[in-house]
């Protein structure tokens, strides 16, 4: 039971200060109290799920005090619980609403995508917009593809190989980011594997759940749970390009929005960071090793959702089998953008100041390009650094020599 | 020897006393309360904070549940800070007889008490953590009441209206001639001064204690049968409303959310002396195992503290002689000692609850204006005490609220429960005393999960530094803390509160290790500050 | 299969992990969360009552193993403590640690003299043995330092050598940007910053005596330790030393620094926010250790694991509420709990418990023992704060334990992996 899992966590808090020593948040700004004081701390206050502290709504959400506690406190998922009752208290603003929501701007800007590209670029437009509606004029929104990932997907035919895999695009792989679908479609077909896209994936709520709209992201949820269930059922492995989505489908579904449902369960275990489903198949000796060399040196940065999964970092794991490829791991918490809460006015500045360590590293170091997970950490290190940014699979895909 | 001239005497600082002080102080009588430590350390300092709706007497003591009900309503409007509007349920657990209900609900409409009965559903969504086996649930006006701030918002009425509290002020003996009681010889105990108090009247309010006291005015034979009860804090709340067990009052069978704890209670065990009452594992147990039975999950919650009060009850001749304290009339009783030992100007009140405190002390002094053929009205149903005069009810997240305003002006000295260095010097110097204990209880200091562990040294240190004592007082303070926590916490070191014990371990011994601090002197230490008949406030908040 | 995993990062984990990669094994480390050096004051800490003061640890050593056969140094035995603590030494570049003569007496942040075998350069200077004069510096928004009440009881201190110590107190505004509440750790990020230390300079310059060393609280930078504490010492043309205080520990996070660095840059394999829940034997040896991730559980199969969990502090090792205690992956016996009925605590306080040296036996090659004193798995290793026979807070005798049990384990399992 939800009540007793995330917020009876609190009890294992022996407030040793770890999560606080770790928080990105709390070291760029004094307005943010820190994990420990608005989680276990500020929890044993709150009565009926009302949330009487302000401060709390700095949270980024990134989750690296969950990640550290040496006692498995359930900081971040109690922080999201206690921030979705003092978003209800105060009211959630407009723009929340908007960002929360990606696709139905996407669905809306696709066919227009230069034009809605080009507006998102202008400056008076983006000064007009944060006056507005309070989404920073300098935040990095994504780009419009001009086409879907389902588009290609439909018209693609996977070849019937032995064994199958289902992929879970996300929704920023189908408007922002086409070519990574394809290219990862294109890594598992030559290791083996018959792709499935199951046609109609929608967002996966995130958004939503970390601006505190809740019972939204729920519907969100349980509608992309339903077009994936069928194929866990028949005990398909399901991978993800977006590392925070797949978080969010293995447990942040269960744990934050409290959704207890048998469809997700069986969509949950099935679920693998794309990354992590590479990594186990090369421990089993089933991942084709004909790699090219790629003679870089590139920053890896796990972002902070994917150690949110818990395994490691295989992604650089992988990286490593590429002859000639030296990843360094960037060390570095996190990047700020935490989702939808550096686009945020009053957040960006403390976003950027967040990732300013990661960025000034990453410009020192003046590489090619860097390698990150997800795609709104690598849309803020591009904005930080100038500098490219590509999911790991791309070096992957490159090195097979599949381009 | 100085000797100091009063109207009315208290004696005993519980919620009694300090109830009868308050009402003779709003008549217009000048009073002087005396107690030998600190106010509400006895029994009001150690119950588990309900304000009872009388439900829980509704079936078996129609007078108690009627009293209960009747001083409910007057203290939510006059004492209303002091108060969280939790409300209580009456669940029908599956250990319980359900049919029981429907007399429970007789008895409550009988009694004039708001109930009613609601769905298993409604309660669940209300309390996720309730045990789903229930079959019945009824809604009741119970609430949360904090005794310590009860007990001083008293005090700074009685104050404003001119009355002293002495605290730290014992007793040694009643000043009498042969039918009359002129008052009491007490001793200061932190200056060691002795002194005469002479009254007009005196009121012997000392709860589980009283019979002491009236021996000493000549009146033997006040027996006052001490009952255990002991009570253990979970660490956060459960539940936040308050949970009964519908069934004849047992042991066990009430869940109190009170500030950041809930409190199971109690047992009931007759015990000889009322002082340092003992709790055992055996009890203990018994509590996990009750708690267990209201929210499934409870033995893996983890226990904060554990602590025994001692209820005081008066014999009443009628009752049977069972072992059971429960059995003896929960009702209080005003002993007229003119009346029973040819004693004038001397009275006793004993027993009763928390909840009805207030009603106590207008029975008594509306006793002594008989007596004193002086008849005043009583104002304490009317004026509310200070603090309470908006009638708002004390609400959980005040100190999350107030944090917010001060976070980056005050340091978080406690950041258990969120007491802040201005706060905490402010007590310090108000309450002109070293004994860090009586500032933990007053301000929870040290209380929440860290036991003190990040707060100890930080407050000693402040104790230090503000108070101008020398290193030796720090450290005995800190070392008495230390021992004071390790009694609350033995009885219940398992689980999560091992883990804390550990890492408290850790940094009391392995980081600064206090034991080893310069001449280990920790038996008696120079550095009380003090003055001639030490006033004391309480903390405002 | 990787040849080695360990289960926790604390001292003993990181030990055990560095140095069987180094030797060339290849090792996981999983674990629930950060571990225990972020809590301690970053010295290490071999032997220091017995239950007099020590004054030579590696000394006292083989005596006190004679008279202590249930102790986890029993298992480890002297020889290999001092190889470790060697080992330990040669860690540390730039920012060094210092010792290896007898114990330092060190002030805590309360003022009492605390024995430490090993400490950072950094801190070495508090040394009381020879007496001396120390001005505290307190910083005023920083509340887990109290220099007038350290300094006081510091002056206090009765030291086996009768030298005296004077110390005395001062206070200085930081730059903290009108923040009031700042910890340490935040102060010592600031401090590795040169503008804010040349202010602290100019404050504490203008209040400074003649022969005096002086002390800070432990905050002198985090990235660059060495740097903060060489520049103050030569600004104030005295020694500097720095007070471990409460939690965040600064010095212990360095410590983890160093450490978890040179694991990694060795190959080693680290794997946070994943907690070891149980295990997959197969006769007398252990197959996998079942770790939980989101939304699963899976085996991490190894040839040989090494528990490195942190005993009752971090519920790797559990009492429940009807007294029952458990270790938790494992099943391992866990010897020196009282009977059911009985107290696991006594009434006061300061006093040794029952319970207080309850934990997992081992045989000297720190193979877990059960019941009956035989060998429970053949390739399982426990160090650290899982062990039992020692009140290390008392005897201040845990990073001793743990840095010793995790240099041996690693010894034994790259010995048995040849």
């Amino acid at each position: 039971m939800i009540e007793d899992l995330i917020r009876g966590s609190l009890d294992h808090c022996v407030k040793c200060t770890i999560c606080e020593s770790y928080c990105p948040v709390s070291r760029a700004t004094p307005l943010f109290p820190g994990p420990k004081y608005v989680g276990p701390q500020a929890e044993r206050f709150r009565t009926g799920g009302i949330s009487p502290d302000d401060s709390l709504d700095y949270c980024s959400g990134c989750g690296i005090c969950t990640h550290v506690c040496p006692q498995g406190v359930k900081i971040a998922e109690i922080n999201a619980r206690a921030r979705r009752t003092l978003k209800e208290r105060n009211g959630i603003p407009l723009r929340d609403k908007i960002i929360a929501r990606p696709t139905v701007g996407a669905r809306l800007a696709t066919p227009v995508a230069p034009i809605a590209n080009w507006t998102l670029r202008n400056k008076a437009v983006r000064t007009a917009v944060e006056k507005a509606v309070k989404v920073h004029r300098r935040a990095p929104l994504p780009v419009f593809a001009g086409r879907t990932f389902q588009r290609w997907a439909r018209k693609h035919e996977s070849p019937p190989l032995e064994r199958t895999v289902v992929y879970f695009h996300g929704c920023s792989t189908n408007y922002f980011e086409p070519d990574l679908g394809a290219k990862t479609v294109a890594v598992l077909e030559h290791n083996g594997f018959n792709v499935i896209v199951p046609e109609g994936q929608g967002c996966c709520g995130l958004p939503l759940q970390s601006n505190g709209l809740f019972d939204d992201a729920t519907a969100y949820v349980k509608r992309l749970v339903s077009t994936l269930v069928p194929y866990a059922r028949k005990s398909y492995d399901i991978v993800a390009t977006s590392t925070s989505c797949g978080l969010m489908l293995k447990r942040e579904a269960h744990e934050i929005l409290g959704i207890e449902d048998d469809d997700l369960t069986t969509v949950s275990e099935h679920m693998y960071d794309i990354c992590e489903w590479l990594a186990d198949l090369h421990e089993r000796g089933e991942l084709k090793t004909d790699f090219g060399p790629l003679a870089m040196r590139v920053p890896y940065h796990a972002p902070c959702q994917q150690r949110g999964h818990g395994i490691g970092t295989p992604a650089l794991e992988l990286l490593r089998l590429i002859p000639e490829l030296e990843a360094t791991d960037s060390n570095r918490e996190c990047c700020g953008i935490a989702g939808t809460y550096g686009l945020k006015k009053e957040k960006y500045d403390i976003a950027m100041e967040v990732g300013r360590p990661l960025f000034e590293d990453i410009t020192a170091a003046a590489p090619e390009l860097s390698v990150c997970d997800s795609e709104t950490c690598r849309w803020q290190i591009e904005h930080g650094t100038k500098i490219d940014s590509v999911h790991p699979i791309e070096l992957l895909h490159r090195s097979y020599g599949l381009d | 020897m100085a000797s100091v001239q009063t109207e009315v005497l208290v004696i005993g600082g519980g919620a009694t006393g300090v109830g009868v002080a308050w009402d003779a102080a709003t008549r217009g009588f000048q009073t002087i309360l005396v107690e030998r430590k600190d106010l509400a350390e006895g029994t009001t300092g150690r119950f588990h904070g309900l304000l009872h709706s009388g439900g829980r007497y509704a079936v078996k003591d129609r007078l108690a549940a009627e009293e209960c009900i009747h001083e409910n309503f007057i203290l939510r409007r006059v004492a209303a800070d002091t108060i969280e509007d939790t409300g209580g349920y009456f669940v029908s657990t599956p250990w319980d007889d359900d049919a029981f209900g429907d007399e429970f609900l007789r008895g409550c409409r009988d009694c004039g008490i708001p109930v009613e009965e609601i769905t298993v559903a409604a309660a669940l969504e209300e309390e996720p953590r309730l045990n789903p086996a229930i079959s019945r649930v009824f809604t009741v006006p119970d609430a949360a009441i904090d005794s310590w701030k009860l007990v001083w918002a008293c005090a700074r009425a009685t104050k404003e209206h001119g009355g002293r509290m002495l605290t730290y002020h014992r007793v040694l003996d009643i000043i009498k001639d042969a039918d009359t009681v002129r008052g009491a010889k007490v001793r200061n105990e932190l200056t060691g001064e002795e002194f005469d108090i002479h009254a007009d009247f005196t009121i012997n309010a000392t709860g589980a204690w009283a019979g002491v006291i009236a021996d000493m005015a000549g009146c033997p034979g006040v027996e006052v049968l001490a009952g255990k009860g002991i009570m253990i804090a979970m660490n956060h709340r459960l539940v936040n409303t308050v949970i009964n067990r519908c069934t004849m009052p047992a042991d066990g069978d009430i869940l109190v959310p009170i500030r950041t704890v809930s409190v199971i209670g109690t047992t009931d065990i007759r015990i000889k002396a009322p002082d340092e009452p003992e709790v055992t594992r055996d009890e203990v147990d018994r509590m996990l195992d009750d708690g267990e039975k209201l929210v499934p999950g409870f033995r893996q919650a983890r226990a904060l503290r554990v602590w025994a009060g001692v209820r005081p009850l008066f014999k009443d001749a009628k009752a049977a002689d069972s072992g059971d304290t429960r059995d003896v009339s929960r009702s209080h009783a005003l002993l007229d000692h003119h009346q029973r030992d040819g004693m004038a100007r001397f009275l006793t009140i004993t027993g009763g609850k928390l909840t009805t405190f207030r009603m106590m002390a207008e029975e008594t002094v509306d006793k002594m204006c008989e007596q004193l053929h002086d008849k005043r009205d009583c104002r304490t149903a009317i004026d509310p005490l200070p603090a309470s005069k908006d009638g708002n009810f004390y609400s959980l997240g005040e100190r999350l609220v107030k944090r917010e305003e001060t976070m980056h002006h005050d340091q978080l000295i406690c950041e258990c429960e969120l007491i802040q260095r201005r706060k905490l010097e402010d007590v310090m110097a108000q309450r002109n005393s070293t004994i860090l204990d009586d500032i933990r209880r007053s301000l929870r200091l040290g209380m929440g999960p860290c036991q003190g562990g990040f707060c100890m040294y930080r407050a000693t240190g402040i104790l230090h530094n503000v108070e101008q004592i020398d290193n030796n007082a720090a450290n005995k303070s800190l070392h008495d803390f230390l021992q004071e926590r390790w009694k609350g916490v033995q009885p219940i070191l398992y689980g999560d509160q091992l883990r804390q014990a550990r890492l408290d371990d850790w940094i009391f011994q392995g980081l600064l290790d206090v034991e080893h601090l310069p001449h280990n002197d920790l038996a008696e230490h120079d550095g009380q500050p003090h003055d001639d008949l030490a006033e004391h406030d309480g903390p405002s908040a | 299969m990787r040849d080695v995993l360990v289960v926790g990062t604390g001292l003993s984990g990181l030990v055990a992990g560095l140095r069987c990669q180094e030797a060339g094994l290849s090792v996981t480390v999983v674990a629930k969360g950060v571990g225990s050096t972020h809590l301690a004051p970053g010295t290490i800490d071999v032997l220091g009552y017995d239950p007099e003061l020590v004054e030579d640890p590696i000394e006292a050593l083989p005596a006190f193993i004679q008279r202590n056969p249930q102790h986890p140094y029993a298992a480890i035995g002297a020889t290999t403590m001092r190889d470790a603590l060697a080992w330990f030494m040669q860690r540390f570049v730039g920012y060094r640690y210092a010792g290896g003569d007898g114990n330092l007496m060190l002030p805590t942040a309360i003022g009492a003299a605390k024995p430490s075998a090993l400490v950072p350069e950094t801190m070495a200077a508090g040394d009381l043995r020879n007496g001396g004069r120390i001005v505290f510096v307190g910083l005023r928004q920083l509340k887990d330092f109290w220099p007038a009440f350290a300094a006081q009881n510091t002056s206090a201190v009765k030291l086996p050598s009768e030298a005296g110590v004077t110390a005395r107190a001062i206070q200085i505004e930081a730059q903290t940007g009108g923040e009031a509440d700042v910890n340490g750790l935040a102060f010592a990020r600031l401090f590795d910053d040169a503008r804010f230390r040349r202010a602290v300079i100019t404050q504490v310059s203008a209040q400074l005596e003649d022969d005096e060393v002086v002390a800070f609280p432990a905050v002198l930078g985090v990235q660059r330790p060495h740097e903060v504490w060489s520049e103050l010492q030569d600004a104030f043309e005295r020694p500097v030393f720095e007070v471990p205080s409460l939690p965040p520990s600064v010095p212990g996070m360095r410590l983890y620094d160093v450490l978890r660095t040179q694991f990694e840059r060795a190959g080693g394999r680290t794997i946070l926010g994943a907690e070891a829940v149980g295990a997959e034997t197969d006769g007398s040896r252990v197959t996998a250790v079942q770790v939980s991730s989101a939304a699963r559980v899976k085996p991490h199969p190894a040839k040989q694991f090494i528990l490195a969990s942190g005993g009752f502090g971090s519920g790797a090792v559990t009492m429940d509420s009807s007294w029952q205690v458990k270790e938790e992956i494992f099943g391992l016996h866990v010897a020196g709990v009282p009977a059911e009925a009985e107290e696991r605590f006594g009434p006061h306080y300061f006093d040794e418990h029952p319970m207080g040296r309850a934990g997992i036996r081992v045989d000297e090659s720190l193979r877990p023992l059960d019941a009956e004193g035989n060998r429970s798995y053949a390739n399982v290793a426990v160090v650290g704060a899982s062990l039992g026979g020692a009140a290390a807070w008392k005897e201040k005798s845990g990073d001793g334990i743990s840095l010793s049990s995790g240099y041996r384990a690693a010894g034994v399992v790259i010995e048995e992996s040849k």
